[in-house]
């Protein structure tokens, strides 16, 4: 069975630059870039509108950006190595240097994820360290996981904070218990570098994909590998999961974005507005019943989709 | 005598005789005062000339025998020696390489790179190009193809087969230069490469036409650089000007040396107003020509970025005002994030297995710009 989303709008020449993330809160949708400034705007207005310029953000420019559950915290990291930690009041975004203040020092932070309430920051290091740093305490660093050294390129939070998931460029895919600071299985990782990983919303599956083209599903009960999602014929740089779990959403280095339905393990959707890389992609809130997502790229501008509720 | 007229001629005049008056009184302290530039000084894109500039404030340094310690005296001697090879050379009407000054006394000098930073601190101090020292560094670029070089002795070097590729002469000794022959100039990285492209002929066979095949061997020397430079202010004074096309490899290096070629070296920034070619163009390799289509399906050709060049990038994006957010090449900043991001490099080698390989890749690239042009 196919899914139609239909292009429903976009933020066009939104950065100057190619869009390297995304993250959405509840009303506004967050995208980094090769220029130093964030830019947020508003996805419950249909013609999406910038709301706030966070000028001067990352002078390098910026690769990474996360939000938690609420939309009050944000955390983006830039091509310099700083990591900054934003709070959001009435709509409107400003650093908080408190909540950074630990993992700032911290400078060969690559990909980082944000727990669902905004406390804990977890980062993966360019030599594959796993830290965890708490921000409700100054951005103590809490946590230090050492695994094998290969380049951390890709990391997720499962939503009741219990487990970390990350990605390598040798291709392995770790799992640390928060809890007991274990890795409760190895995982059989992918044959070439990871770039993406991403916790089903009821935590029961770990989703990565990469460079093979290839996305797999893992089960997080036992570490088994229960699927593996083929139809992308480039590397897929980015994942994310609908808010039920009964969707994924992939991104890859030709522009192409699939939706595919986890339940019958197929691709029930495909978008190609573009051949430029997609660097992000993103399920949105619901409106009503009716789901949608947001692609950001090469292309320098946000697209967005919404489901067409038909018949 | 010539020698008022002489800048370089007076400056040792003078520099010499003051030392030697010092020598002459009882306590006498002879001293050699050298201008630099500062270390901390603020680049900008000259929006006229588009090269890289600095307006950074100047030190001096003066340097005093026997002076406070040995250093200063050992810094001292090698200065004047350096001076004595450059006043020779002038009066003699010869040009000296750095690599001669420094066999002149090996072990005086120590290390090349000292004869190196001594000569350019002169020619800042002077106020003229190192080539008005009479010192040229050993020529080390080649260019083939369709252009002609006539000598200020006569000569007409003619490069257009491939046996007879030549080295790049020095700017001093090209009186003329006929391009009328060419239809495009490729400024290539690397000699290997350079190599093949001059092997199988590509000046004459291109898609685009007959054309000149240039390499400066990595990063280029003062003396390739006068040498482009010459051809483009040739093509541009011409009814037609001929399009410049980079071919560099997809790491921090490869894009380091494009925008030497282009906007000029942070070293230099003095020279850069005259040595810059403002529109050269980026050929290739292009982080999205490694990922996709037919070359991404051979994963030995992609290398994984070192801690080096990540650092190195990191400081390019920083330091140097071509590669700024607001600065004239957001394309060239995308490709240096891109190849952090993926954190990964590639050389032009991986063209040759290229459908069409090296040569079907460069006349398809050319056309694409050729087409966006029009």
């Amino acid at each position: 069975m196919s899914k139609q989303y239909l292009s429903c709008g976009s933020a066009d020449n939104a950065h100057p630059t190619d869009i390297f993330s995304l993250a959405v809160t509840n009303n506004q949708i967050l995208s980094a870039s090769g220029v130093s400034a964030l830019k947020v705007h508003s996805t419950t207005d249909p013609d999406f509108p910038l709301v706030q310029s966070i000028d001067e953000a990352h002078k390098l420019g910026c690769h990474h950006i996360v939000t938690d559950g609420n939309g009050s915290r944000s955390v983006s990291v830039g091509f310099g190595g700083e990591i900054r930690v934003w709070s959001c009041h009435d709509g409107t975004w400003s650093e908080n240097k408190t909540a950074s203040a630990g993992s700032a020092r911290s400078t060969d932070i690559w990909a980082i994820a944000l727990s669902g309430n905004g406390q804990y920051l977890a980062g993966v290091s360019q030599d594959g360290h796993i830290r965890v740093w708490d921000l409700n305490a100054n951005g103590e660093q809490i946590r230090d996981y050492e695994t094998k050294g290969s380049f951390g390129t890709c990391i997720d939070l499962s939503v009741d904070g219990r487990f970390i998931a990350s990605g390598h460029e040798n291709g392995s895919v770790y799992i640390f218990s928060t809890e007991t600071g274990r890795m409760p299985f190895s995982l059989s990782g992918l044959v070439k570098p990871v770039r993406a990983v991403a916790f089903s919303p009821g935590g029961k599956f770990l989703a990565a994909a990469g460079d093979s083209n290839v996305i797999v599903l893992y089960d997080t009960s036992s570490g088994e590998q229960v699927a593996n999602f083929s139809g992308h014929s480039a590397w897929v740089l980015s994942l994310s999961w609908s808010h039920t779990g009964e969707y994924l959403l992939s991104g890859s280095f030709d522009g192409k974005v699939k939706v595919w339905s986890v339940d019958t393990r197929t691709c029930v959707a495909t978008h190609s507005e573009t051949e430029r890389a997609v660097w992000n992609v993103k399920w949105l809130p619901k409106i009503g019943k009716s789901e949608g997502f947001a692609t950001a790229g090469a292309s320098r501008s946000i697209s967005f989709y919404r489901e067409a509720t038909g018949g | 005598m010539g020698t008022s007229l002489h800048p370089v001629k007076r400056y040792i005049h003078e520099t010499l005789a003051s030392a030697l008056d010092e020598l002459s009184t009882p306590d006498g302290r002879p001293t050699i005062t050298l201008k630099r530039r500062s270390r901390n000084m603020s680049l900008f894109i000259n929006p006229t000339s588009r090269a890289l500039e600095s307006n950074g404030t100047e030190t001096y340094i003066t340097y005093s025998w026997p002076g406070a310690n040995a250093f200063e005296a050992w810094k001292f001697t090698v200065i004047v020696r350096a001076l004595a090879v450059v006043a020779e050379a002038i009066d003699m009407g010869l040009v000296v390489s750095k690599r001669d000054i420094y066999y002149s006394d090996p072990a005086c000098f120590g290390t090349q790179k000292i004869v190196d930073t001594i000569i350019d601190d002169l020619a800042y101090t002077v106020g003229v190009d190192r080539s008005a020292l009479n010192v040229e560094a050993a020529a080390k670029g080649l260019v083939t193809g369709y252009c002609s070089l006539l000598t200020k002795f006569g000569d007409v070097i003619d490069v257009q087969l491939p046996r007879k590729e030549s080295l790049i002469p020095n700017s001093q000794d090209t009186s003329e230069i006929d391009i009328s022959g060419a239809s495009w100039v490729l400024v290539i990285e690397k000699e290997a490469i350079y190599r093949r492209l001059a092997r199988s002929n590509y000046h004459t066979r291109a898609a685009a036409g007959k054309g000149i095949l240039i390499t400066g061997k990595g990063y280029p020397d003062l003396s390739t650089r006068a040498f482009i430079r010459k051809i483009y202010e040739k093509s541009r004074r011409s009814d037609r000007s001929l399009p410049f096309y980079g071919l560099v490899d997809s790491d921090p290096d490869g894009m380091a040396i494009m925008s030497t070629y282009k906007y000029g070296s942070m070293a230099h920034t003095s020279q850069n107003g005259r040595l810059n070619v403002p529109c050269l163009q980026l050929l290739g390799l292009r982080t999205s020509d490694i990922v996709s289509g037919a070359l991404s399906n051979d994963d030995a050709a992609l290398i994984r970025l070192t801690i080096r060049d990540r650092k190195k990038v990191m400081t390019m994006l920083s330091n140097n005002p071509v590669w700024a957010a607001e600065g004239p090449e957001l394309e060239w900043r995308t490709q240096l994030q891109q190849m952090l991001m993926l954190n990964l490099k590639a050389e032009i080698e991986i063209l040759y297995d290229w459908d069409g390989g090296l040569e079907g890749w460069i006349d398809q690239n050319m056309a694409a710009f050729s087409q966006s042009d029009t």
